[in-house]
């Protein structure tokens, strides 16, 4: 909805109120006892706060809430008005109207009001200090029992971007009402009133409905974020010991502790192969029961390692809205798949590339309103972050509906910058990322406070690349521009297909193994110099592993050759290699890559047998 | 679909927005107040299936307004409209038996789902 269309009753009607703010100022100025006065102009500036944030003044709602807090104080402590009081708030009044009439007009709120903002704060420092909030006659719904009551334990967690979260939890409690006897609410609903509570609160329900049922009535309340209803049996056994459910771990305990666990893979690996060559009965069911436990293991630390994508999407609705009103623009920002889990040092790492990517689309993508609403497109731009979980890794989408990349622009920048031959015509989505993602690559006409210094979506390559996952773009001009990071939902430890090239092993992560089939030499075409072959009607480009490191030429190949079908996004590549060793669960060890390595590589791992093998990242090779 | 509902705000600017948003989701607006004496006036003559009260209005506020159309039909669906930083006064008025709230500045979406969960 566009608000804009409701500014001439905004400003009417805060005009009406303004006067009335005047009209009612005269009067207490004239007869400084009478507190009613007070009562009014509270009323006059409290709709304009309210009417200004509606409309998005913030620099309106400010400063009227500045005065409606001195207002407020002089209400509460009775105070009659003296002259500095009274001149402060003509004054307020004055700044109240311009604020207002600059707002409309689309400028900046009048400068000077800082000052006077200062001003209204110390006066109403001036006052008693604000009491704590008048005890209302209204008995609390809520018994504030606090005994082991009857039933089990529910705990909620309002959403953390819901307003006022006591009064929601307020709600949540009195639908649990509804369906049964609530006692040992924690904390005590007194605590909702205040603007601290962080949406978190437990109760005892004693209701016989099912947990889901339970889960989904408190969920409808809304912005429920969770309702864990606990297990009645289980409850009763854990009894006291409840109350210690959490612990905080430093991350790095994780971090030492999964390197461990990695080395215990490796070692049950070189147990696998011993074993292998022993026919001794008690030490295939010992190996196996180390297999099975170190499973076991590995699974519930990587769980212990998982943390939902909000922990870190959250923040960003705020630097949205920010951004958008410091660029003038409108947009509306949706976030989705907040739930979906990654590891946490996945998802400290994306933070940073996310928020340019965010910057990108709210600078450079999404329009002003004039330039939409000249285009025929809606004044309010869209913007998504969505999260979503794909066969094996996890994909973020950023994408707007904003003016797309300007493949003209790129390409006139790409041909000054000599990276294109000046007869290239037209770019594919491929040629137009790899020239994006160039270090120092910009388009920006100006240079501005958001983004737009070159420095972009190299930068985000190159984080995807670090974290084994990989970067893509699609943009439409005009309509659009969408970057989709794909990346492994765990960091440490990941499956891969090993593939032996020569006498080397070489592991891809299955993130983007699509298939495997044998391609004999009749099979592969050549299609503009590069080979290829046809692979269900689609024409499928092929690399030869062995040539690419430069390995020795290989024998001419009687039978068909192992192809390794990779997959990133809608791309797609064979590689060819010697033969297919299997799948294997590999640890990650840090590969610092000298000089001169060819950017095929993200990392190294030592097979079960002890021997080193590199990690091929599909983002080089597709 | 199809619901009756009273919009009470003292600003015509956020009656009118409200009215709109409601109306474009295919409620009908039977009515409108700008004070908590008129809304309990209206209430009682319009009987609608919801209303949306504002917190701070003249001659009534809003939760007294609640309390006393609450206490004449216990079963009526009210629909708490907040500014921003007024969770206590929320509070007070959910325990006078309001259904539900939204918070200004609002957001059309936001205001709709209460809506529906108010009378779902």
């Amino acid at each position: 909805m566009d608000v804009r269309q409701y500014a001439d009753l905004f400003l009417t009607e805060s005009r009406e109120h303004l006067t009335a703010f005047n009209q009612l100022l005269l009067e207490w100025e004239r007869d400084p006892a009478a507190t009613g006065a007070v009562g009014g102009i509270f009323r006059a500036v409290h709709t304009i706060k309210g009417m200004a944030a509606t409309m998005g003044y913030a620099a309106v709602a400010d400063l009227a809430h500045r005065v409606e807090s001195l207002l407020d104080s002089v209400r509460r402590s009775e105070r009659a008005a003296n002259a500095a009081m009274l001149d402060l708030l003509f004054r307020a009044a004055d700044a109240l109207e311009r604020a207002i009439a600059e707002s409309v007009a689309g400028g900046d709120p009048a400068p000077g009001v800082a000052a006077l903002l200062a001003e209204l704060d110390r006066e109403v420092a001036a006052g008693p200090a604000a009491p704590a909030r008048e005890s209302r006659p209204s008995a609390p719904v809520i018994l504030p029992q606090t005994g082991p009551g009857k039933g089990r334990t529910v705990r909620v967690t309002i959403r953390a971007e819901a307003q006022l979260k006591g009064a929601r939890a307020l709600l949540v409690l009195r639908r649990a009402e509804g369906l049964g006897p609530v006692s040992a609410v924690t904390p005590a609903p007194v605590a909702f009133e205040n603007d601290a509570f962080d949406g978190r609160f437990s109760f005892r329900l004693d209701s016989a409905a099912e947990a889901a049922a339970l889960t989904a009535a408190l969920v409808a309340v809304g912005d429920v974020e969770r309702v864990e209803v606990a297990d009645q049996a289980a409850e009763a056994a854990a009894g006291e010991a409840q109350r210690s459910r959490h612990i905080r771990v430093d991350l790095r305990r994780l971090d030492e502790l999964m390197n461990l666990i990695g080395e215990l893979v490796i070692a049950r690996g070189r147990l696998h192969t011993v074993a292998a060559r022993f026919a001794e009965p008690d030490l295939h069911d010992v190996n196996g029961q180390i297999a099975r436990l170190a499973a076991a293991l590995q699974n519930e630390m990587v769980a212990a390692r998982m943390v939902p994508v909000w922990q870190v999407f959250d923040r960003f609705p705020r630097m949205v809205r920010d951004l958008a009103r410091q660029m003038g623009k409108q947009v509306a920002f949706r976030v989705e798949g907040k739930e979906i889990e990654l590891d946490r040092a996945i998802l400290d790492e994306i933070a940073e590339p996310l928020v340019h990517l965010l910057r990108n689309s709210v600078d450079h993508g999404i329009e002003s309103p004039e330039e939409r609403v000249a285009k025929g497109k809606p004044a309010v731009g869209q913007l998504v972050l969505a999260a979503l979980r794909e066969r094996s890794s996890v994909a973020i989408k950023v994408g707007d509906d904003g003016r797309g990349i300007s493949r003209e622009k790129v390409l006139s920048r790409a041909r000054q910058q000599g990276l294109v031959e000046a007869d290239v015509a037209a770019l594919a989505d491929d040629e137009l990322f790899h020239l994006i993602s160039r270090a120092g690559f910009s388009t920006a006409e100006a240079v501005t406070d958001v983004s737009g210094r070159g420095v972009g979506i190299d930068v985000v390559t190159t984080a995807m690349r670090a974290l084994g996952g990989s970067l893509e773009v699609r943009s439409e001009e005009g309509a659009g521009t969408t970057f989709t990071l794909r990346l492994p939902a765990t960091l440490a430890i990941l499956r891969a297909l090993l593939a032996r090239v020569g006498d080397e092993l070489y592991a891809m992560p299955l993130t983007h193994v699509a298939e495997t089939f044998d391609a004999g030499p009749a099979d592969v075409q050549r299609v503009q110099g590069r080979e290829a072959v046809l692979l269900r009607g689609q024409l499928l480009p092929l690399v030869r592993l062995r040539d690419l490191l430069g390995a020795a030429a290989p024998a001419v190949p009687r039978r068909g050759q192992p192809v390794i079908v990779l997959e990133l996004g809608e791309r797609r590549t064979g590689v060819v290699v010697d033969a297919l060793v299997g799948q294997q669960e590999i640890v990650v060890k840090s590969f610092e890559a000298p000089r001169g390595t060819l950017p095929v590589f993200s990392g190294a791992t030592i097979l079960g047998d002890g021997v080193p093998a590199l990690i091929l990242d599909a983002g080089g090779l597709v | 679909m199809g619901h009756r509902v009273l919009v009470c705000d003292d600003a015509i600017f956020m009656r009118t927005m409200i009215s709109d948003i409601l109306a474009e989701a295919g409620y009908e607006v039977v009515g409108e107040a700008e004070t908590g004496l008129q809304a309990i006036e209206r209430y009682k003559e319009l009987h609608p299936d919801l209303v949306t009260m504002d917190i701070v209005m003249p001659d009534m506020g809003g939760i007294e307004a609640v309390r006393e159309i609450v206490k004449r039909d216990p079963d009526a669906k009210i629909l708490m409209c907040s500014a921003m930083g007024q969770q206590a006064l929320v509070v007070e008025a959910i325990q006078a038996g309001a259904k539900d709230f939204v918070v200004k500045p609002f957001q059309p979406s936001r205001v709709l789902e209460a809506v529906q969960r108010v009378l779902g």
